[in-house]
């Protein structure tokens, strides 16, 4: 079998996995903040909520398939390694900016909010 | 046989790395309950959901940077212990000194948080009698 091919295969179950499950805890912690924001409004929240994860999902996966196009061809059997492991390294930095980003932009709302009040 | 000791290398990096950022975010983030629950004003779940996606945000930023330095390039290497040693002190060093700048980073995020809260109850008592 193709080293490449290979590669990829294990590349796409470790990205799916890590993507799902960051989500999830994302989703779920999430819904407590956007409810503080706006306790009045329970099912818009969800529905928020419910968007903002679509719309991780769909940014992400995209971003991992796509990136699968730039990879230089794998010669032997360490290069398996350190190609994947660069590959979800950047993939999960780039995750880990926007994690922080989103939770500025929701504290800066969250105070806003407070002094209007 | 040639290329054995980059694999070893790796097998060794990869744990350590791992570990380090699991005891480093599990010692912070425990601690770091209590800054979070005087933060939010004992409103204990907001506390926690935010002490919660911190530390998702930690694991990200650390593994997401060890994983893009893991790389040992093969043509500098000439496959001897010594010089696996080398590198490895040089990549493992690196991480966890960069660890430890993450870990007093995210501390003074805490205190400025616990600083500002505490800002915003002087003003919310000063307030109205500086109005009237």
């Amino acid at each position: 079998m193709n080293y490449n091919i290979l590669s990829y295969l294990i590349y796409g179950c470790i990205m799916v996995y890590i993507i799902y499950k960051v989500g999830l805890i994302c989703y779920h912690n999430g819904n407590i903040f956007v409810l503080h924001l706006m306790p009045t409004n329970a099912q818009l929240c969800l529905y928020i909520n419910n968007i903002l994860l679509t719309g991780y999902y769909l940014v992400n996966i995209g971003y991992a398939v796509y990136s699968i196009s730039t990879w230089n061809t794998v010669k032997n059997s360490y290069n398996i390694i350190d190609t994947i492991a660069s590959h979800i390294g950047s993939i999960v930095l780039i995750l880990a900016v926007l994690h922080y980003m989103n939770i500025i932009v929701l504290q800066l709302f969250f105070t806003s909010q407070k002094q209007h009040i | 046989m040639e290329t054995s000791k980059i694999i070893i290398g790796y097998f060794i990096y990869l744990p350590v790395i791992i570990l380090l950022t699991f005891f480093v975010s599990k010692t912070l983030f425990k601690n770091g309950r209590i800054f979070m629950i005087e933060i939010f004003k004992g409103r204990e779940e907001i506390a926690l959901s935010t002490n919660r996606l911190f530390e998702v945000g930690f694991y990200l930023l650390n593994l997401g940077f060890g994983l893009s330095i893991l790389r040992i390039e093969s043509y500098h290497f000439d496959e001897t212990y010594q010089e696996l040693i080398e590198v490895l002190s040089t990549k493992i060093g690196g991480f966890s000194i960069y660890l430890g700048v993450m870990l007093f980073l995210n501390l003074f995020l805490f205190l400025r948080g616990r600083k500002k809260s505490k800002s915003t109850i002087i003003q919310r008592v000063q307030g109205p009698t500086v109005t009237q």
